[in-house]
């Protein structure tokens, strides 16, 4: 049977079956019953074997322990570091990007293969050389090789981000703005900056995600010494303290979740997401 | 033209040159030429490497843990992305994971698949054991249960995501004229949209497989002690206190990134591929 086009573009726009209730509850419990089962530990003070529940409440426990100079100090410098990493990064795959989108396209495809590498390459393997480099260059040990290491696979993703988003920006606004007598720094100041600012946001976020979640790096290059939230955590479950490390877990979770949210906002209102 | 070109290559210069440096200290480490301990021009710490059996039962179970939780993130991934590509509920919730940090989700794996944990407490309840050591052992076990749960559910929502982006991309035009040729939905989504889709994600999937392999967070958490995941050996090895077990750290991250680098290769001709048949 011959069917008319129009008929089956308008019945097959989407050859994929509609979202249905029971997937969604399965995806909904297989993406968030995780989470929610840290938030209950976090809050269980006491929660021996073989009750389902925690037997007692103990969010009072939990926020002197969440108060204490550990997790505080391990917040304030997972912070700096993600804040550094994201403003550094931003910086670096700027610059990067639009010497690249200026540049023939077999110098783009290598770059985007390249910038790939840093982005894979298993933390480990790129800690184990990155720590005697740190080491040698006198920042082993210390926040600023944290931060260095931290930089490599940040600088690879967000060269791949602008190489992106500068594909598709328009730079002949510029080149008129030039014409007019812009200097390049007005031209940066009052053409580019306004035109970019969402993007330059996103990669901001993105670049303070990828330090957010370091541990590998940071446990080579900062030899113990640098203390962040993935470390204690990881310290946390070592030591048999589940709940204080379920809280320091979600703690980590949040400001991923409220940067994922910003990132989706401004997909949409862009268009990138329908 | 060629001075912009020049500028080009030395951005993707400082983008790899930590990568490159790092991986060539690594062989010269490897080769006795450098780092603590050296020796001089020696192949004895690439043969202590190679030649020990731990070293080949790590990769091997790696690449197995790796491999088998790729699969399961792919194979999901594709059902529900081509159910959930017109519903933003349901994309939020496929890709709400990608929230939770690695080092998070492995203790919330921990919790729920330990012989402890919340699985273990419900059998209990449902009267299908009587003690902790009855409920079958995923967590530090050779069999790596845990870990492969871990690893699929971290990497599920972003292949859902690519699999989304790749629908909303591909060539309608093929689909319509398989209706018009007779075809039902399901022989379509059989023979077009789930060949389509697996060519646009493939390049993904590359990179989660290479993602997982030198994953460090959760592998510490879950893995069991023996065989060692290659990412805990690269790191127990280079913090050793015998001076000598460090050089052998270099070994084994110069053949991770050598590993990363045929992986990397592998995902540009995959992506290339993709890239002919999308368009």
């Amino acid at each position: 049977m011959i069917t008319s086009p129009s008929a089956i573009t308008e019945r097959h726009s989407r050859s994929g079956t509609p979202a249905s209730r029971p997937l969604l509850v399965g995806l909904a419990f297989v993406s968030l019953s995780p989470v929610l089962l840290l938030a209950l530990r976090a809050t269980g003070a006491a929660w021996r074997y073989p009750a389902i529940l925690p037997s007692q409440r103990g969010v009072d426990a939990l926020i002197a322990g969440l108060r204490g100079p550990t997790l505080v100090q391990a917040l304030g410098t997972s912070v700096l570091l993600a804040a550094m990493t994201g403003v550094l990064g931003t910086a670096f795959g700027f610059v990067a990007g639009r010497a690249l989108v200026r540049a023939t396209a077999s110098v783009r495809r290598f770059a985007a293969v390249a910038a790939f590498l840093p982005v894979v390459a298993p933390p480990i393997a790129l800690g184990v050389g990155v720590q005697v480099l740190a080491l040698r260059a006198g920042v082993g040990g210390g926040l600023t090789g944290v931060l260095l290491a931290h930089l490599v696979p940040a600088a690879g993703y967000l060269t791949l981000y602008f190489l992106g988003v500068l594909g598709a920006y328009d730079l002949s606004m510029e080149d008129e703005a030039r014409t007019l007598g812009a200097t390049p720094w007005q031209c940066f100041i009052r053409v580019t900056l306004p035109t970019l600012r969402p993007r330059l946001i996103e990669a901001l976020l993105l670049g303070a995600l990828v330090s957010w979640g370091q541990l590998a790096l940071t446990l080579l290059v900062g030899g113990g010494v640098v203390r962040t939230l993935p470390v204690e955590l990881l310290a946390f479950v070592r030591a048999g303290d589940d709940r204080l490390g379920a809280a320091a877990a979600i703690v980590l979770t949040i400001l991923p979740a409220l940067a994922l949210s910003m990132l989706q906002r401004g997909a949409k209102r862009t268009g990138a997401v329908t | 033209m060629r001075s912009r070109d020049g500028v080009g290559y030395v951005a993707v210069a400082l983008v790899v040159a930590p990568v490159v440096a790092g991986g060539l200290y690594s062989a010269a480490a490897s080769f006795g030429l450098a780092g603590a301990g050296a020796t001089g021009f020696s192949v004895a710490r690439i043969s202590a490497v190679l030649t020990d059996p731990s070293t080949w039962r790590s990769v091997m179970w790696t690449l197995c843990i790796a491999g088998t939780a790729t699969i399961i993130a792919t194979v999901a991934a594709m059902l529900v992305g081509v159910r959930v590509q017109g519903s933003r509920v349901g994309q939020w919730l496929a890709t709400a994971s990608l929230a939770v940090p690695h080092i998070a989700a492995s203790l919330a794996a921990l919790t729920l698949l330990g012989q402890s944990g919340l699985l273990s407490r419900l059998a209990f309840a449902a009267g299908l054991t009587s003690q902790p050591a009855d409920f079958p052992a995923m967590v530090y076990d050779r069999r790596g249960v845990a870990l492969i749960v871990a690893f699929a559910w971290k990497e599920f929502p972003f292949l859902v995501l690519t699999a989304v982006a790749v629908l909303a991309t591909r060539n309608a035009h093929l689909t319509e004229v398989a209706h018009t040729h007779g075809a039902d939905a399901r022989a379509v989504m059989r023979r077009i949209t789930m060949p389509l889709l697996w060519r646009g994600i493939a390049p993904a999937v590359i990179a989660a497989f290479a993602y997982l392999i030198g994953q460090y967070e959760m592998a510490v958490v879950l893995a069991p002690s023996d065989p060692l995941p290659l990412s805990v050996l690269t790191y127990e090895r280079a913090v050793d206190s015998n001076l000598a077990h460090r050089g052998e750290a270099h070994v084994l991250g110069f053949l991770a990134l050598l590993l990363t680098g045929a992986l990397v290769l592998w995902h540009e001709r995959s992506r290339r591929v993709a890239e002919r048949t999308l368009l």
